[in-house]
This record gives C-alpha cells, sequence and structure tokens, in this order.
C-alpha cells in the first residue's frame, strides 16, 4: 500500500503512546455496533492494474469526439485549450481548499477575484460569486434570492413566474430547492411562436420574480426579453439564464435590466465529462448582494497596506449564520471555475467573439441542411437560434435518434423524453466543432430514416 | 504583482481558432439583441497567461506544498493515477444525456460505487447525484419530508440538531422548511440524552448528527440516541464528513440511522480544488429507498456478456416516488470516477485507511500535549485538550484559552504563527462549544517524521514572544490580512479602465 506512510511502523507509534493494539484506539466504539468482519468488497489493486481497467471501463464509452455528434441540450461539446488542464491541475491549486487563511492563498482569491471580474463583465452586472454547482442550482437559488429581495414589496407574495420551456430536470432542481419557503412557482406562457408571450408577462407584474431563458432550451433567442424588465417592473426580479458564450455575440442581460444572471460555465473550462464537476455561474446587481449564496472574493490591504484578497462578506453563510443562511452551498466548483477563468482569459474579448459566431455559424449551417430534408421540417424556422434548434419528424423522434446511432451519428436529443407531447420533436445541437462533413453526415442518416419511415 | 487586466495585446491575441463554417453568422443574431460592447476581458498570450497562473499557483498552498491539519475537511493525500484517470475521453467527452448502451462502462463505475457506499455505510440504497456534502444533506432530508407526508406526518415540522453540528446542517434543514431545535451537547460534546428526550415530539422530522462528532470523539450512546427519535416518530440523518474515522469498524446503519451522506472529496480523495468539486452521494434505509434523487444505477443480468464484460447490462433507473433531481445531470461523475479509482486501491482494505487515520490523529495529540519537561518548562500555559477522553478518533481540538488568558496569544494568532512553519493553519473556532479552539486532523497519509516535527513546531510556537505571534505571519506572500476593510469598502471586481 503505497498511500500510507506508517503502514509498518503502527507498534512504534502504539508504544509511544503506550498502547499495544490499534484495537485499543477502537474500544471506545460501544461491541453491539461493531463491524461483523473485514469489508465484504473486492481485493485491492495496484496503480497499474486500476488504470487498465479505467481503460478498459470508461473505454467502452463512446464518446463525443468520436463520431458526428449533435447532442447539446445544456451541455457543451467545447474544446478546451490545453494549457487550462496543465496549470489549473498544478498541485498547489488542486489540493488546496477554500481559502481560509488568506495570507497563504492569495493565488486562488486573485484567480477567483479575475474570474468575478470576466463573469462580471460578460453578463454586465457588478457582481459575480465564486461559483454554484450548476446551471440548475444557480437558477434555484437565483429564485430564493430573488424572494428573500423582493419578497416585502411583492403584491403577489412568494410568487415566481418561470419560463414554461425550462426543460423538467432543471424545474425537478428548481422545485426541490424552492418548495421549503413557501414559495409559489407559475408558468410563464410562451406564444405559439415559441417567444415568450409578453402579453401574458404582464399577470407576473407584482410577483418577486421573473425566470427565463436567452437563449432558450431550443436554442431561441427571444427579442421579447429585452422588453421585459419594462412590463414587470422594478418591484419584481427579472432572473437571465444564459449560454455563456451567447453572449460573445448577444447583448449582456445586465444591459436589458436583467437583476440576476446565471447560467452554465461549463462551455469555459471543462468537457461535458458526464454532467460533472461542472460550474454555474451567478452574477447579481448590488441590491442582492447581501442575499446571495456562494462565496465571494474581495480586494483589501495586508498590515503593511499591500494589496491582498480575502473571502468576504461570510456572515451570510452557513459556517457563520447556521440556520439563517442564505445558502447551505459550502463546497462549490471553485477548480472548475478556475479552469473556466483561464479559458476565458485565453479567448480574450475578440476570441470569445469568434467563438459565438463559430457556434452561431454551425447552428444556421445545421438549421439551413435539415431544412431541405423532404418530411423534416425545422420548427419555429422564422426565429433565430443559437446553438439549439427544433426539428419536427415524421415519427417518433426516440426511433429516428436510435437509427442514427446504429449508423455512427449521435443525432441529437428526443424531446419525447422531456415532454410526452413532443416525441417527434428533435433537438439539435451544434458548437464550434461542427464541421460540414458532420452536418452531411447527420442529413444523410437522417434523410435515410425518414425515407424508411415514409415507405 | 501580476495583473492579468494589464496585459494589452492587441485586438485578437490569444488562442487560435479556426474561422465560423459560414460566413455573416452576426446576421443570425436579431439586430436589438447584437452585443454592443464586447466583455473587457485580458487580451493575453499564452506565454503571459502560462506565468500569470504559474505565479498565482506559486502563491497558494495545498496539500502537495505541506502539511494541512485542516479539521473536518480530511485533506488527505490525492493519487495522481486519479487525475489521469478523469482525462480519459470515456468521461471527460461524455454526455450524461447519451443513450444508455453508449455508456456502460460509466453505468458500471455508478453501479460498483453505489454497492460499496451501500456496503461500506450499512444502507440500501445509494445515489450519487448530490454534489456536494451539504447538498447530500439537503437531498437525504428531502427523502425524509416525502416520506413523512405520504404516511400522513406532514406536520413534523422540527429537524433536531446538536450545538456542535456543522453549519450546513441546520442551513440544508431549514432550506427544506424545517424549523431547526438546537440542543446543548454535555461535555466532552457528548450528546446531552435528557436534552434529546426533551426535544423530541410529534413534531420531530428528523435528527442530524456526525459522529464522531466534530470534537473527534465517538458518542457512545448513539444507539440510544436513535431510539428515542426513533420511538418519537422521527429520522436519523448522519453527517458522513467524519467517515474517514470509522470505515470497515462500524457504520451509520449499525448505529440507527436511516439516512447519510458520503464525502467523497474527504474519505474518498477527490481533490478539493480551492473550495470544490466535491461530492456529496447519500445512501437511506429501504423504506426511504423509493425517495432518493433520480437516476440511480441499475444492472440487469444478460447472456451475451454485456459491454463490459462483466454479464450485465446497466441502465439509469427513477426511484417510485423520487424527490426528482438536485443537480440537473447525474452528479458529479468526474468526481465518481476519481473516487472509484481511489477506493480500488484499498478495495476490501479500506479499514486500514481509517486505521491509520485514527492512530495518526492519536499520535500527533499525544505529541502536542505530552511534551518532554524541557520543553514543557518554556511554554506560559498548555493548551487544553476540547475532549478529556482516552481515545479520539480521526481528529482532535485544543483550546488555546489557557495561553490567550496567560500571554494574550489567542487560537487565531497561533494559527497565523504557523503559517511561518510552513503548515496551513487547523480549522479556527469551530466548533463553537470548545473556546479558542484549533481542530487539527492529520489524515492518514502524513509520516510520523512529518507530524513529529509539526507537535515540535506547534510547541515552540506556545514559548515564542508573544509579540511574535500576535503580529504573524511574517514570511508568507502576505502579511495579516485587513478582511474589515474587505467588508466594509467591497471591491469586487477589477475596474477594467486602461
Amino acid at each position: 500500500m503505497d498511500q500510507l506512510p506508517n503502514l509498518g511502523r503502527e507498534q512504534e507509534m502504539l508504544s509511544a503512546m503506550g498502547l499495544s493494539g490499534i484495537e485499543d484506539l477502537f474500544s471506545d466504539i460501544p461491541e453491539k455496533i461493531r463491524t461483523d468482519g473485514p469489508l465484504p468488497l473486492r481485493p485491492p489493486q495496484s496503480e497499474e492494474e486500476i488504470w487498465a481497467d479505467a481503460q478498459r471501463l470508461l473505454g467502452a464509452n463512446i464518446d463525443l469526439d468520436s463520431r458526428p455528434s449533435f447532442l447539446s441540450a445544456g451541455l457543451a461539446r467545447n474544446f478546451v485549450p490545453t494549457m487550462v488542464g496543465m496549470l489549473a491541475t498544478r498541485g498547489e491549486f488542486l489540493t488546496s481548499y477554500t481559502p481560509y487563511q488568506p495570507e497563504v492563498s492569495q493565488g486562488m482569491l486573485q484567480a477567483m477575484w479575475e474570474f468575478q471580474t470576466m463573469i462580471s463583465e460578460l453578463v454586465g452586472l457588478p457582481v459575480s460569486n465564486v461559483s454554484m454547482y450548476d446551471s440548475s442550482t444557480a437558477a434555484a437559488e437565483a429564485i430564493t434570492c430573488a424572494v428573500r429581495v423582493k419578497g416585502r414589496k411583492a403584491t403577489q407574495k412568494g410568487v415566481v413566474y418561470v419560463s414554461e420551456f425550462v426543460p423538467p430536470h432543471k424545474m425537478s432542481v428548481i422545485r426541490n430547492y424552492t418548495q421549503g419557503g413557501g414559495i409559489e412557482l407559475r408558468p410563464l406562457k410562451h406564444g405559439t411562436d415559441g417567444r415568450i408571450d409578453l402579453e401574458a408577462a404582464q399577470e407576473a407584474t407584482g410577483s418577486c420574480a421573473v425566470y427565463v431563458e436567452q437563449p432558450n432550451a431550443f436554442g431561441v433567442m427571444d427579442e421579447g426579453i429585452t422588453r421585459l424588465k419594462e412590463i414587470i417592473g422594478e418591484h419584481t426580479a427579472l432572473v437571465v439564464c444564459v449560454d455563456a458564450v451567447s453572449l460573445g455575440i448577444m447583448e449582456a442581460p445586465g444591459k436589458y435590466g436583467a437583476d440576476i444572471v446565471v447560467g452554465e460555465g461549463q462551455p469555459f473550462g471543462i468537457g461535458p465529462t458526464a454532467g460533472g464537476p461542472i460550474y454555474g455561474l451567478f452574477a447579481c446587481g448590488k441590491d442582492y448582494l447581501r442575499q446571495m449564496p456562494g462565496r465571494i472574493v474581495g480586494q483589501t490591504v495586508d498590515e503593511d497596506g499591500l494589496d491582498a484578497f480575502t473571502l468576504t462578506l461570510s456572515t451570510r453563510e452557513q459556517h457563520i449564520r447556521r440556520h439563517r443562511a442564505t445558502s447551505n452551498i459550502c463546497s462549490n466548483e471553485t477548480l472548475i471555475a478556475l479552469m473556466g477563468a483561464m479559458h476565458m482569459a485565453m479567448l480574450g474579448p475578440e476570441g470569445l467573439e469568434r467563438l459565438a459566431l463559430r457556434v452561431a455559424a454551425a447552428t444556421e449551417s445545421t438549421k439551413s441542411a435539415m431544412a431541405s430534408i423532404p418530411g423534416v421540417e425545422v420548427v419555429e424556422s422564422n426565429n433565430s437560434n443559437f446553438r439549439e434548434f427544433v426539428v419536427e419528424l415524421p415519427g417518433d423522434a426516440r426511433l429516428a435518434v436510435d437509427y442514427m446511432d446504429r449508423n455512427g451519428v449521435l443525432g441529437g436529443f428526443p424531446l419525447g423524453d422531456w415532454w410526452e407531447s413532443m416525441s417527434d420533436r428533435l433537438l439539435i445541437g451544434c458548437d464550434e466543432r461542427t464541421s460540414n462533413s458532420d452536418i452531411e453526415a447527420l442529413s444523410t442518416v437522417l434523410s435515410a430514416w425518414v425515407e424508411g419511415v415514409s415507405k | 504583482m501580476s495583473d492579468i487586466f494589464s496585459f494589452n495585446g492587441a485586438e485578437g491575441t490569444g488562442w487560435s481558432q479556426p474561422p465560423p463554417i459560414s460566413e455573416d453568422a452576426i446576421s443570425t443574431v436579431p439586430i436589438s439583441l447584437r452585443r454592443a460592447d464586447l466583455p473587457r476581458w485580458p487580451r493575453a498570450s499564452e506565454p503571459e497567461l502560462v506565468r500569470h497562473y504559474t505565479w498565482l499557483s506559486q502563491r497558494n498552498f495545498g496539500i502537495d506544498t505541506g502539511f494541512y491539519p485542516l479539521g473536518s475537511c480530511t485533506m488527505k493525500h490525492n493519487p495522481r493515477v486519479n487525475e489521469r484517470i478523469v482525462q480519459l475521453p470515456g468521461i471527460d467527452r461524455v454526455h450524461p444525456l447519451q443513450p444508455e448502451h453508449q455508456i456502460q462502462g460509466l453505468l458500471s463505475i455508478f453501479f460498483e460505487m453505489q454497492e460499496m457506499l451501500e456496503v461500506c455505510s450499512g444502507m440500501d440504497q445509494v445515489t450519487l447525484q448530490p454534489v456536494a456534502g451539504a447538498q447530500g444533506e439537503f437531498a437525504a432530508i428531502r427523502c425524509i419530508q416525502e416520506y413523512h407526508k405520504d404516511n400522513g406526518q406532514s406536520h413534523r415540522n422540527k429537524v433536531i440538531v446538536p450545538d456542535s453540528a456543522h453549519g450546513t446542517n441546520p442551513a440544508s434543514a431549514a432550506m427544506c422548511g424545517y424549523e431547526i431545535i438546537e440542543i446543548p451537547s454535555s461535555p466532552n460534546g457528548f450528546l446531552d440524552l435528557d436534552a434529546l428526550r426533551e426535544a423530541v415530539g410529534d413534531d420531530t422530522a428528523a435528527m442530524m448528527i456526525t459522529n464522531p462528532s466534530t470534537l473527534g470523539v465517538f458518542e457512545p450512546e448513539i444507539s440510544e440516541a436513535a431510539d428515542i427519535v426513533h420511538s418519537a416518530g422521527g429520522q436519523m440523518y448522519y453527517d458522513g464528513a467524519n467517515f474517514n474515522a470509522i470505515l470497515g469498524k462500524t457504520n451509520p446503519g449499525l448505529m440507527g440511522f436511516d439516512a447519510v451522506h458520503y464525502n467523497l472529496h474527504k474519505t474518498f480523495s477527490q481533490p478539493h480544488g480551492g473550495g470544490g468539486p466535491g461530492s456529496g452521494p447519500i445512501g437511506v434505509r429501504g423504506h426511504l429507498a423509493d425517495y432518493v434523487p433520480s437516476p440511480v444505477a441499475d444492472r440487469g443480468e444478460v447472456e451475451d456478456g454485456g459491454a463490459t464484460g462483466d454479464g450485465y447490462r446497466y441502465f439509469w433507473r427513477t426511484p417510485d416516488k423520487t424527490i426528482g433531481k438536485v443537480q440537473q445531470w447525474h452528479g458529479n461523475a468526474g468526481a465518481v470516477v476519481r473516487a472509484w479509482a481511489f477506493y480500488r486501491r484499498y478495495g476490501r482494505e479500506l479499514e486500514l485507511m481509517s486505521e491509520h487515520a485514527v492512530l495518526n490523529a492519536n499520535y500527533l495529540r499525544h505529541r502536542i500535549l505530552n511534551p518532554e519537561s524541557d520543553v514543557r518548562e518554556k511554554i506560559p500555559a498548555m493548551p487544553v485538550d476540547g475532549a478529556t477522553v482516552d481515545f479520539v478518533k480521526h481528529e482532535f481540538t485544543l483550546s488555546m484559552s489557557p495561553l490567550k488568558e496567560a500571554v494574550g496569544v489567542s487560537g487565531k494568532d497561533v494559527a497565523k504563527r504557523l503559517l511561518d512553519y510552513g503548515y496551513m493553519s487547523p480549522t479556527l473556532y469551530f466548533p463553537m462549544i470548545v473556546p479558542e479552539c484549533l481542530m487539527i486532523e492529520p489524515t492518514e497519509t502524513e509520516s510520523i517524521e512529518v507530524m513529529d516535527k509539526f507537535a515540535e513546531d506547534f510547541l515552540a510556537i506556545l514559548s515564542e514572544d508573544p509579540s511574535v505571534v500576535t503580529t504573524a505571519p511574517h514570511t508568507t506572500d502576505v502579511r495579516r490580512v485587513d478582511e474589515v476593510q474587505a467588508a466594509r469598502n467591497l471591491v469586487l471586481r477589477h475596474p477594467c479602465e486602461k
């Protein structure tokens, strides 16, 4: 066992303490609750054997890069600059913990302060924390935060309007996080064109908050959202969940009245990694600062007047405020946010813009290709889409996905898995790596499937 | 100081990327939605950034830098093969919504981890979805809440926590909508069973407790406490933060718990990464099994050997009465895979890990509290053991009150002085029931020599000139940081002005 420095030296240590056996140290555990015999588990393995098993088992998975892939649905098949992984896994970053001792943690604290700055610039709001678990928990805690801030003056007490197109798995997280606070979630309606119904949105006036996604789960960029704040008024918080990459070409929500912006940070910093660890973005206006969840880094000085960084506003947090804390979050996703900061710094402003344009171009090209397949209809094709769009098929999209899978293409996500009423609809996701040959491959297999169905 | 926002390259400096696959992509964005000004991010080249982040890393202290006795956080060595494994495309480049047959390897690792955690904790069903300990607490208390509802017990609106509990316990229960009843501990941090008897009633939903306690002491009357809570109709929740102390020796199931969370970033060495990621799976007994977050990994026998060659086909299963989701995918899969690799190293010998964690904690405690007489003579006032018990488990607490009274050196001063000696500080001022508390957890991955030297240096600090200790640290990148100013004059971002 190469992980235990004192293996074989137990007697030396026990003698120093005047003990005879390790079991003495466990004599305080009552006999009736002692484990009976050794753990019924497999034998230990060496590093080589573990590596071999990992290669074999994880090698049995099909990775997104091994075939044309159009599965996105909230995560990005990105490309992370090589520098990111190499530097973020430096031991001083990787093996540190929450920087409670700022004097020996300036590196991570400064990196997180830089992260806060880049997110603040990206979304157009003054304050960002150093990460939530993912976009769903960021969304959920944005709602509870908004209710704490706006609750008192709201005329619709505890009511929050949530876009009806928020996917069910994300909605489930939001429900779990909000049910304890007596918050009532009401659907914010979309029109037949798929965009927010601005007339119906007037109902939300006087509520605590409105939660929308821009672009929404179907990739629709919704101009109406820029008018939403005006409609709901200053006493109702506007929470906007973004695709972070889209902000290279789309306006920062802070500029059109968003009070809180949340989103998936994953496109910056880490691969889809089977859904985690990823990180959630959380940024807000100053009015929300003292009610926001998560860690925040501030700049200050040390005893000698040198610039220094430290965690601040900790009195919001669970280790101080206990059951009155703004959130229970303790461990967050700092390391992944660090990877995100590195990736963002690597891109720079114009690199971000180019990245967004690459995704937009891939989306538009794929959408045109799909529109030209007889029997495939792009849903609401007049809408502008970023990363995702929806097609209506002449049959169950799950069957189409199976067929394309058998022919070496990951063709998208069948929306029937989220909403049974949409079982003939396929969510197609594009990204900066989508190539013309990927699009051809998709067109070929999907056309073949449609022909097969039509026969 | 390296200021990333002072890097001011020409437009477009930075990472090279291919062009978009078609021209005029900006025309897809409605005009009113087009971005007016790009974010003022740095414009830097790769060499500049590599040097910047290397510089930052050198101003940060990790386990790799030195001894990190941060009690309650289990800062053990992070084996490097685990990091190599999660770079494999079969995890890094996998989407959680891929069809099951494409991710059989991942599912089999999830299944193996669920089973292992069930065995180690005496629970019947584990889900790996929660992504941090606090989220595990939240998820498990939600399961208990729905269980009570289904049994016509929704009037149970109170959760009991001892005053020595981690802050996340009351915070998580409060987020579920529960009222918190805090009960005092008796000396040594033991449960006060009389206080518990008084606290329980028809309104008790659950009790949350960690064992060993936050003082590092095993609670001998845990079964009695479980009986009291159960006979009142409440559920017992085990905070697994201190699981490193007991693995293979006892388990929460034997102690009478109904639900538990595990911290894979503590017990199973997923690196802490400056504050996260973590991973906080939960395990529950049979009566709660249908409520856990969905999905869980499951399997059925197949004749062709299956994709992983073990005779099974793996699939995601949605528990019948699931509370739904607490993270939108399947949890921190990357953390689960690292923890799996860690587990494989020990296998059935995981007990050795706990034995050495406990051996190390007791050894270091002994070294600090029993100095040679020449060393002892120079110390104005020795720390007081946070719990006067024969043996601790994986960590111990010291009250620095006597030194503070004698020469004005506080626990915080000692903690800051330790930084000068090249150590991370122990956990400071927690639990609150020990005045001037330092909480020390060496973990199983520190050698005798490191602990001997730490004890020697720690004791040396106690006899140092108080004016040196109270003004520490002296040799770190910055001196004591003004936290009051940080909170009063909030500077939460760079101005980004050229």
